[in-house]
């Protein structure tokens, strides 16, 4: 048994313990023994991960566990990678959850250490059944976290119907593509469905790789089938929305490397070009519906789209190079890909534990009701502000590395292909710029108007800091952004390796400690040496304007500037909505929002004013344009259908037995 | 990094530090005569400077570090750039290179410092200005990224020291269509970016027409100071990275003391001259509505997007 | 156990099944119905009996006797019960397709069955599998008989001759039913009466009458 077996092993056992012993504990001993058990699992998981990146494998067949086709575990690199991001995941959140005061009901707080049971099996399972059912598992687990909290809002239950019913679509089509490749298989383990996509006809073969794609692409968040996201995540507890966002979602991508690359042997070029332009569209959509959102977690939320929609683009532009024959720059590009899946845990993490512990202190999420916090907040406030220095992909953030690879990436894949590559490169990088773009003004407008400046509302001003165990999650999860930002080389050789050995190519990077070079390629970074320039070259201005200022000891506090009319009220703060509006009217024709003015005129005279209502609604315009014409059908369809119940039992039973005979007949009649 | 390469950054530091007043005052210098008025002189930005760091510094209540922080910040990114930038040459590069994302990415650190600094001051005037800057700032992004990617095509890196010398080899590559295309787009994009006409009007006194102005409307004192300095630091770094890119002769190959000041030389003259010509040229420019701003974006974008295309077909 | 001897006793168990299937969708009186699901019973588990010494295996014997137990036994009583708890009401049973019709179609149903049967039972020839179309037939009718009968009790009759006629044709195939299997599909049935007889008690208390037509009223 080597490291991988034994931690592995440990995790789950730890996972199912506390799953027993939660609801067994008094009620109000719950939460913090989900949260140990969780917390646990996930470092256990944590050193499997690292020991299955460092090279050890593991691959166990338990036939009896599940009926027909039982369970086979097989770790190799990359499900190693995504369990060492998931176990650090539920590092920080378990230890999050066991102050956070949200439900502890029984069933609830089981469900956390299966949920994230589930998350760790599902890159490990070797076999079409294990993976279908540890799948469905971490959908129902999910599910249930999500509607935990359905007796104290309204909107839980109806984000939970539309998170039930979208993961299941997902999850058809994942099986019928699964079960196809698996049709053409000797039986249903991995390596057989290797051997079986190789000699498949390009159509199956794509046919195949499109339902994966639907169902995977929409656990990922992907546009057209994103609409769960911006609905479920602000829902849940926070520490479950970090939980999904940060580990659960990354699992949509593993699916797609795995069946595309691994599974179906890389493919025809056209299914990467689909994989980049769906990245790409996602990329954006997210990124401007995060800009404009003013629900603190729903901004998060799309900001998971958009960080998905990179990590696909980077996908996509490994598939088109493969398919080039340029193995180098596929894994490049596979590795900035999975490098920046591991930075939007960290830095994913951090923000969804930030913000649940705003919505802690003040009870609201909405940025037009906050600010303020840095007063009553220290902590919170600057966990959420690196975490959205992270999340903005500049120097500094963890995520600039990623994004840098990336971009290096595309550029030097531009003469790859010949016309297709030609075309597609600069879009990708336009792309990937606008996207930076867009984060930036996402995060300065959720950072600058939810933390800084005055309160804009009581709930606001009476903020307090949070509980320790609380802090220590989010210190858990910085201290991870941090480590990612200045030193990548940490986990950059591993990660290289696993890109490259998906193509049998080379390393494609050299990581020490200061620089990180491409192999290959012309191509540097320093992320410690920026760093550390601009830090020192801070503390050298502040000591030569300390110099040079001649009265630099009398710095007193002033009144703002307020045109002589007195004192600035609160309610004259820019607000989110004001923040984002020039925005949003550049890009009114995809965004179209709703608008509505209400004046009430005074009772005597027409031309006074007694009160003036302004309403703006940015609803999901995809949603509108492809969901909306599919449900009506849906609906005119099951209104048709209603008019066959008429009530009569007799009837019922009357298909049925009709029903029965009709087949009969048709069985003799044919033979 | 090695002892010339320190001496040199240091070169290049103190003499964007000392020239950027110098730079801004020729600036409003041209603008003044081609008005008709006489000017205040060359060297009122450094007089104005003297006059804010001799008064009492001020904090408006209710802001945090952030505000005090910012324009260190942003002098501290300004700083950064101009010590790996090969201004005066191409050998004193560091061994990690000086990639052209890095640095596109660092001065835009530096906006975003002023842009939340603007917002934690809570006034209606600090949050206008960092909204308009930041939308700015999100649509300029692409025409700069595409940008790197065209002028980076023909070398095969984005290294800043490599597109430099590979251009100084092959001095006719300047006039190829990409290169021209990239030049205009890269150009209008270091407008947007140092907010000067048509994109902001740097001298505005409408509060409801500033963009920049309007976020640092609360600073006073030596704050104001630094962030003037830092200011006119980001004009001259801007201009200086045009030239660099698209007029590199001049700039010396080696750490030699004479080739260090020829480059220095030649240096104050391209950026002396692309900024007295940027300010006849505000002259005769209007500020455009903040929602036109977005069409010249756009339009740069494409030109961009074109150089791309051409680089690929023609170069 | 010879061949003659094994085809006429499986003839006989058969033909018992397949009569007091006909036998109950021709009879009204439901308390004599009941007692002739138990003969049912009684007569399928003689057929597993059967089977049970030609095959020499001691495990269908035992299922023989649970099979007794259970469908003559159990099964009856749990539907006596049901039908004194309705007492008061008329003890007939007044089905949507009258009676003359009913036998032609039970007659039908069994020509289908032995239409449908005939590739089973080619493709292993021998006295038991002989006997299979009958216990299709069995499963038709028993169909028909839950489609067609007005009462709450009458259609659960039918339901039960079905899971009659498909263990009949599960014994008969051989396809050695694990004595697993067959306590799962029995505590199905066991549940489905159950249901059914809280169902009829709750709705004798709403509408007076255990008249499934009733239900319609439901309807939207």
């Amino acid at each position: 048994m080597n490291a991988v077996g034994a931690g592995l092993g440990v995790a789950l056992l730890l996972a199912l313990a506390a799953a027993v012993a939660a609801p067994l504990a008094p009620r109000t001993a719950r939460p913090a023994v989900a949260g140990a058990g969780t917390a646990l699992c996930g470092a256990a998981a944590v050193l499997a991960g690292v020991a299955a990146l460092a090279g050890q494998r593991l691959t166990v067949e338990l036939p009896g566990v599940l009926p027909l086709t039982g369970l086979t575990i097989t770790v190799d690199a990359l499900g190693g990678l995504f369990l060492a991001v998931v176990g650090a995941v539920a590092v920080a959140t378990g230890i999050y959850a066991i102050g956070y005061g949200g439900p502890d009901g029984r069933g609830v707080q089981a469900a956390l250490p299966l949920f994230v049971a589930s998350m760790l099996l599902v890159p490990v399972a070797g076999n079409v059944g294990g993976f279908l059912l540890c799948w469905e598992l971490m959908a129902l687990t999910s599910l249930l976290l999500v509607a935990a909290e359905h007796r104290r809002r309204d909107e839980v239950a109806s984000a939970a119907r539309w998170y039930a019913v979208m993961t299941h679509v997902g999850f058809v089509a994942i099986l019928i593509g699964l079960v196809v490749l698996a049709g053409h298989a000797v039986d249903d383990s991995f390596p057989a469905l290797r051997s079986a996509g190789a000699q498949l006809e390009p159509a199956t073969a794509g046919l195949v790789f499109v339902l994966t794609l639907v169902g995977f692409a929409s656990k990922a968040g992907i546009v057209p089938l994103h609409a769960w996201l911006p609905r479920a995540h602000p829902e849940a507890p926070s520490h479950v929305s970090a939980l999904m966002s940060a580990a659960m979602v990354t699992l949509g991508v593993y699916g797609i490397v795995r069946v595309g690359f691994d599974l179906l042997g890389g493919g025809t070029p056209w299914w990467w070009v689909l994989v980049l332009l769906l990245g790409a569209v996602s990329a954006v959509y997210g990124i401007l519906q995060a800009a404009i959102a003013t629900d603190l977690k729903a901004l998060l939320a799309c900001s998971t789209t958009e960080n998905m929609g990179i990590v696909l683009v980077g996908v996509g532009a490994a598939g088109m190079f493969a398919g080039a024959g340029n193995l180098l720059l596929a894994g490049l590009a596979l590795t900035a890909a999975l490098l920046h899946v591991g930075n939007h845990s960290a830095f994913k993490t951090l923000l969804f534990l930030a913000a649940g512990s705003v919505l802690h202190a003040t009870g609201t999420r909405d940025l037009d009701a906050l600010g303020g916090l840095r007063a009553g907040m220290p902590v919170t406030t600057a966990a959420f502000g690196l975490g959205a220095l992270s999340a903005s992909a500049l120097p500094l953030g963890a995520a600039f590395v990623s994004e840098w690879l990336l971009l290096q990436a595309l550029v030097h894949g531009l003469a790859v292909g010949g016309v297709a590559t030609a075309i597609v490169m600069p879009l990708a990088v336009a792309t990937v710029a606008l996207t930076a773009g867009l984060a930036v003004a996402a995060f300065v407008k959720a950072f600058g108007v939810g933390f800084l400046a005055r309160p804009r509302s009581a709930a606001a001003a009476r903020a307090h800091e949070s509980p320790p165990t609380m802090l220590a999650g989010m210190a858990v999860a910085g201290v991870a952004c941090a480590a990612l930002a200045l030193a990548p080389a940490l986990v950059l050789p591993a990660v290289g390796r696993v890109g490259g050995a998906l193509f049998g190519a080379a390393d494609p990077l050299a990581a020490g400690l200061l620089v990180v070079r491409l192999q290959g390629f012309t191509g540097s970074l320093s992320p410690l040496l920026v760093a550390g320039a601009v830090l020192v070259g801070t503390a050298a201005v502040a000591l030569g304007a300390r110099l040079l200022a001649a009265r630099s000891r009398d710095r007193t506090a002033v009144r703002l500037w307020d045109c002589g009319a007195g004192p600035l009220s609160a309610r004259m703060e820019y607000t989110a909505t004001s923040f984002a509006q020039p925005l949003q009217r550049v890009f009114d024709d995809v965004v179209r929002p709703e608008q509505d003015v209400d004046v009430t005129h005074h009772r005597e005279s027409q031309y006074l004013v007694d009160a003036v209502r302004y309403r703006l609604r940015v609803p999901d315009r995809l949603e509108h344009g492809l969901y909306r014409p599919v449900l009506t059908a849906v609906a005119a369809w099951g209104r048709l259908g209603a008019r066959l119940a008429t009530g009569s039992i007799h009837l019922y039973l009357g298909y049925g037995f009709v029903a029965v005979c009709g087949l009969m007949v048709l069985l003799v009649a044919i033979r | 990094m090695s002892v010339a390469g320190i001496t040199v950054a240091l070169v290049q530091a103190v003499v964007v530090l000392v020239g950027s007043p110098l730079l801004l005052g020729i600036m409003r210098q041209v603008r003044a005569r081609l008005e008709g008025r006489a000017g205040a002189g060359v060297l009122q930005p450094w007089r104005d400077l003297r006059k804010l760091m001799r008064k009492q510094p001020l904090t408006p209540r209710g802001t945090t570090e952030v505000f005090r922080m910012a324009p260190l910040v942003l002098m501290a990114t300004t700083l950064a750039v101009v010590a790996v930038v090969p201004f005066v040459t191409t050998a004193a590069v560091p061994a990690a290179g000086a990639d052209l994302f890095v640095v596109v990415a660092l001065l835009t650190l530096g906006a975003v410092a002023l842009a939340l600094a603007g917002l934690d001051t809570g006034t209606a005037f600090g949050g206008m200005g960092a909204s308009r800057e930041i939308t700015i700032l999100a649509l300029v992004e692409p025409t700069l990224l595409v940008g790197v990617l065209a002028l980076s095509v023909p070398v095969g890196s984005t290294d800043l020291g490599d597109i430099v010398t590979s251009t100084l080899r092959d001095p006719g590559r300047v006039i190829t269509p990409a290169h021209v295309l990239a030049a205009v787009a890269l150009g209008l994009a270091v407008v947007a970016e140092t907010g000067r006409l048509p994109v902001d009007n740097p001298s505005t006194h409408l509060e409801l027409t500033m963009v920049h102005e309007a976020m640092v409307l609360e600073y006073a004192g030596p704050d104001l100071a630094l962030v003037e300095l830092a200011s006119a630091m980001r004009l001259t770094v801007f201009l200086g990275l045009w030239a660099t890119l698209f007029a590199p002769w001049g700039i010396a190959g080696t750490t030699g003391p004479g080739a260090v000041a020829l480059g220095v030389a030649v240096f104050a003259v391209k950026v002396t001259a692309l900024g007295a010509g940027l300010a006849g040229a505000e002259v005769f420019l209007a500020k455009l509505r903040l929602f036109r701003t977005p069409e010249l974006l756009a339009g740069s974008f494409v030109l961009a997007l074109l150089a791309v295309v051409a680089s690929f077909f023609f170069g | 156990m010879s061949e003659a001897l094994l085809t006429q006793l499986v003839g006989l168990g058969a033909g018992a099944v397949l009569l007091t299937a006909v036998l109950v969708l021709w009879l009204r009186e439901l308390a004599v119905v009941i007692r002739v699901f138990a003969a049912q019973g009684v007569a399928l588990a003689g057929l597993v009996a059967v089977l049970a010494v030609h095959e020499g295996s001691g495990e269908l014997a035992v299922v023989a006797v649970g099979v007794l137990v259970l469908r003559a036994g159990l099964l009856p009583h749990l539907l006596r019960r049901a039908l004194s708890a309705a007492e008061g009401e008329r003890r007939v049973t007044r089905p949507l397709v009258n009676v003359a019709a009913s036998l032609l179609a039970a007659a039908v149903l069994t020509l289908l069955a032995l239409a449908v049967s005939q590739p089973l039972v080619a493709l292993a020839p021998s006295p038991v599998t002989a006997a299979i179309p009958v216990g299709m037939a069995v499963v038709l009718i028993g169909f028909f008989v839950l489609v067609t009968r007005r009462r709450a009790l009458s259609q659960l009759t039918g339901f039960l001759l079905m899971d009659n006629g498909i263990t009949a044709v599960g014994f008969l195939t051989g396809a050695g039913v694990a004595l697993i299997v067959e306590l799962g599909v029995f505590l199905d049935v066991l549940l489905a009466v159950l249901v059914l007889g809280v169902l009829t008690g709750r709705m004798r208390d709403v509408f007076g009458r255990t008249d499934l037509d009733e239900l319609r009223e439901l309807h939207d």
